[in-house]
């Protein structure tokens, strides 16, 4: 596929997801500010508001031209009104966005490199012991759905053994400053991290190991082992750097799982990210909130994807001349 | 290929896991009414009433019967994997065969679509859609097949395209076989595993979805689901309940999820040979 195929993908993906989240809640019976804003909203706004909704987002106006105002506000930003907080969405949710990529990113990192470095020693060492209780184990840590992987690890170590706080990311009021500070916000991150980590690294492992059994057997294996290359060398240098490429691909096909993931173990920890704000928007069935939320999530799980592929045909030419 | 499939499974030890787990969850789904003497809904007049004779694993904060819940739990979960899954297959079968079937404009349309789709992280478009329609379990089948179609579709399509250029199907063709009579005598035995790989998978991704978007409390509050268990249970964490309320709720869909993801594992394996554990 060229490179104008791959991007038309994407434009078509933001198209369809952008006419979804236009077209779900207006799919509502009642009249689109009741539908889009939901009943406890209607009670909490005012006359004035209404109005000021209504005339931002054309919601008098037919269905084209509604389409219309909403493509425009969103590129100017603006993401309606969420009546719990009293604010602008975009407002809200800029607000929480920086834990939440702490968190997405360091797990990214973190499992990425752990998965990758166990899925070469696994798969080098095929059929012995330690690779069979290696796969064992991250099989079953597979299954494990992540919002589950955080509860067990929550009452383990923040129930059971008090070891860590229970809820948030850092201790309110405590005036910290410096070092300090940085500590507690590890304190905090740590289990959530964990569970992300755990969970999200048995699909790398499995992905590095799986190639690397199959680049063990390709030729130029034996033929670095006939010239006599130390076998660490044979095993990072040149099995190892091979089997890196479908990682990169990993990266981006788990990317969504992450996000996802993210926000299930926040809303677990109470970490005060945008999974913690999209559970609760969705109990306070503040749906601008939630859209927001949601429509924010999609388009950077698309925006990476696209750079993962893009970044792909680079490493691999191979990729481009493939159909 | 001439490979028994249901063989090569149940001879490596993860797809005899996968399977057993499965068996194990389905049959206590369907005989759910014969283990347990009490209803779902039903009040049973004792609020968080530890493990007991009566009540194996306890009464929850409304006194209901827990291990009921985790019976009938287990109906949702497989009910709605099953069914998402299999309308799921039975439209990446139908686009990816007719795309590679039919080649030029239609294959090339197709493509475009399921490659889009393809990108679109399928849970969120989930819980959007879940967030205004509180979706009960015939529609969540639905709104989660309608997410999950395109991986496999592409699958099948590349798979059918290799099939179409196999011998036997061109010998067919040249004793003049029809387009259908190719499809369903030919192309459909040959990659038949590939699809039921394709069930597996999007079995286990359904049930997944189905305990996510129930835990966000996005589904039908009335349908019995473990995702709803949990997120019940959760808000009670300071007292004892969770150890027979949260733990087996989770253990059960870790169970089942792991289950079908052996037994996805077991067939990709039976499929791609390379990966078979054969100087062992």
């Amino acid at each position: 596929m060229d490179r104008t195929g791959l991007l038309l993908n994407y434009a078509a993906a933001l198209a369809i997801i952008l006419v979804l989240n236009f077209a779900i809640p207006r799919l509502m019976p009642g009249d689109p500010l009741q539908a889009i804003y939901g009943d406890e909203a209607m009670i909490a706004m005012t006359p004035e508001m209404k109005e000021d909704i209504i005339r931002r987002f054309s919601l008098d106006m037919p269905p084209d031209r509604q389409f219309r105002a909403y493509i425009a506000s969103l590129l100017r930003g603006d993401l309606g009104h969420s009546y719990y907080f009293n604010a602008p969405v975009a407002e809200v949710i800029t607000g929480r966005l920086p834990w939440t990529a702490l968190l997405a990113g360091l797990a990214l990192v973190l499992s990425m490199a752990a998965g990758a470095f166990l899925g070469i020693e696994s798969g080098y060492r095929r059929g012995r012991p330690a690779d069979g209780v290696l796969l064992a184990g991250m099989m079953s840590l597979s299954g494990l759905p992540d919002f589950f992987a955080g509860i067990l690890l929550l009452i383990l170590f923040g129930v059971g053994l008090g070891l860590v706080p229970l809820a948030g990311a850092v201790t309110p009021y405590s005036g910290l400053g410096g070092m300090a500070l940085f500590l507690d916000i590890l304190h905090h991150l740590a289990l959530p991290l964990a569970s992300l980590v755990i969970v999200r690294i048995s699909a790398v492992y499995l992905l590095t190991r799986n190639t690397m059994v199959l680049t063990m057997g390709a030729a130029f294996i034996r033929t670095a082992r006939a010239k006599g290359c130390p076998e660490a060398a044979v095993r990072y240098r040149h099995a190892g750097r091979s089997s890196l490429l479908p990682v990169v691909t990993a990266a981006g096909l788990q990317l969504p799982h992450l996000i996802t993931g993210t926000l299930f173990v926040e809303i677990v920890f109470s970490y005060p990210g945008i999974g913690t704000l999209l559970y609760n928007a969705l109990l306070t069935r503040d749906y601008p909130l939630m859209q927001g939320v949601l429509l924010l999530v999609t388009v950077v799980v698309l925006g990476v994807n696209l750079m993962v592929d893009l970044l792909y045909r680079k490493i691999d030419p191979r990729v481009t001349h493939a159909y | 290929m001439h490979i028994d499939y249901w063989r090569e499974v149940k001879k490596s030890g993860p797809g005899r896991a996968g399977l057993a787990a499965i068996t194990a969850v389905a049959a206590l789904a369907v005989l759910a009414p014969l283990f347990t003497g009490h209803q779902p809904g039903e009040y049973t007049g004792a609020i968080f009433h530890p493990p007991s004779r009566e009540y194996w694993l306890g009464t929850n904060d409304v006194g209901q019967d827990i291990w009921t819940h985790l019976l009938y739990g287990a109906r949702t979960s497989l009910a709605v994997g099953c069914g998402a899954a299999a309308l799921s297959a039975i439209v990446s079968a139908l686009v990816g065969g007719l795309a590679a079937l039919s080649g030029g404009i239609t294959d090339r349309v197709l493509m475009r679509l399921t490659d889009s789709l393809l990108v679109v992280p399928p849970i969120m478009v989930a819980i959007l859609a879940a967030a205004y329609f509180r979706p009960g379990a015939a529609l969540l089948v639905f709104l989660l097949a309608a997410v999950m179609w395109p991986g496999g579709a592409r699958l099948v399509r590349s798979q059918a395209l290799a099939a179409k250029e196999r011998a036997h199907v061109a010998a067919a063709r040249t004793f003049g076989a029809g387009r259908l009579y190719l499809l369903t005598r030919h192309i459909m035995p040959e990659i038949g595993p590939v699809i039921i790989a394709v069930l597996v998978m999007d079995a286990r991704r359904a049930v997944f979805m189905e305990a996510g978007l129930s835990f966000l409390g996005v589904a039908d509050p009335a349908v019995v689901s473990w995702g709803k268990m949990m997120q019940q249970a959760l808000r009670f964490s300071y007292l004892d309940v969770w150890k027979w309320w949260l733990l087996p709720a989770g253990a059960a869909l870790s169970l089942t999820v792991a289950g079908l993801a052996f037994t996805g594992f077991a067939l990709e394996t039976v499929l791609n040979p390379r990966l078979k554990e054969r100087d062992r």
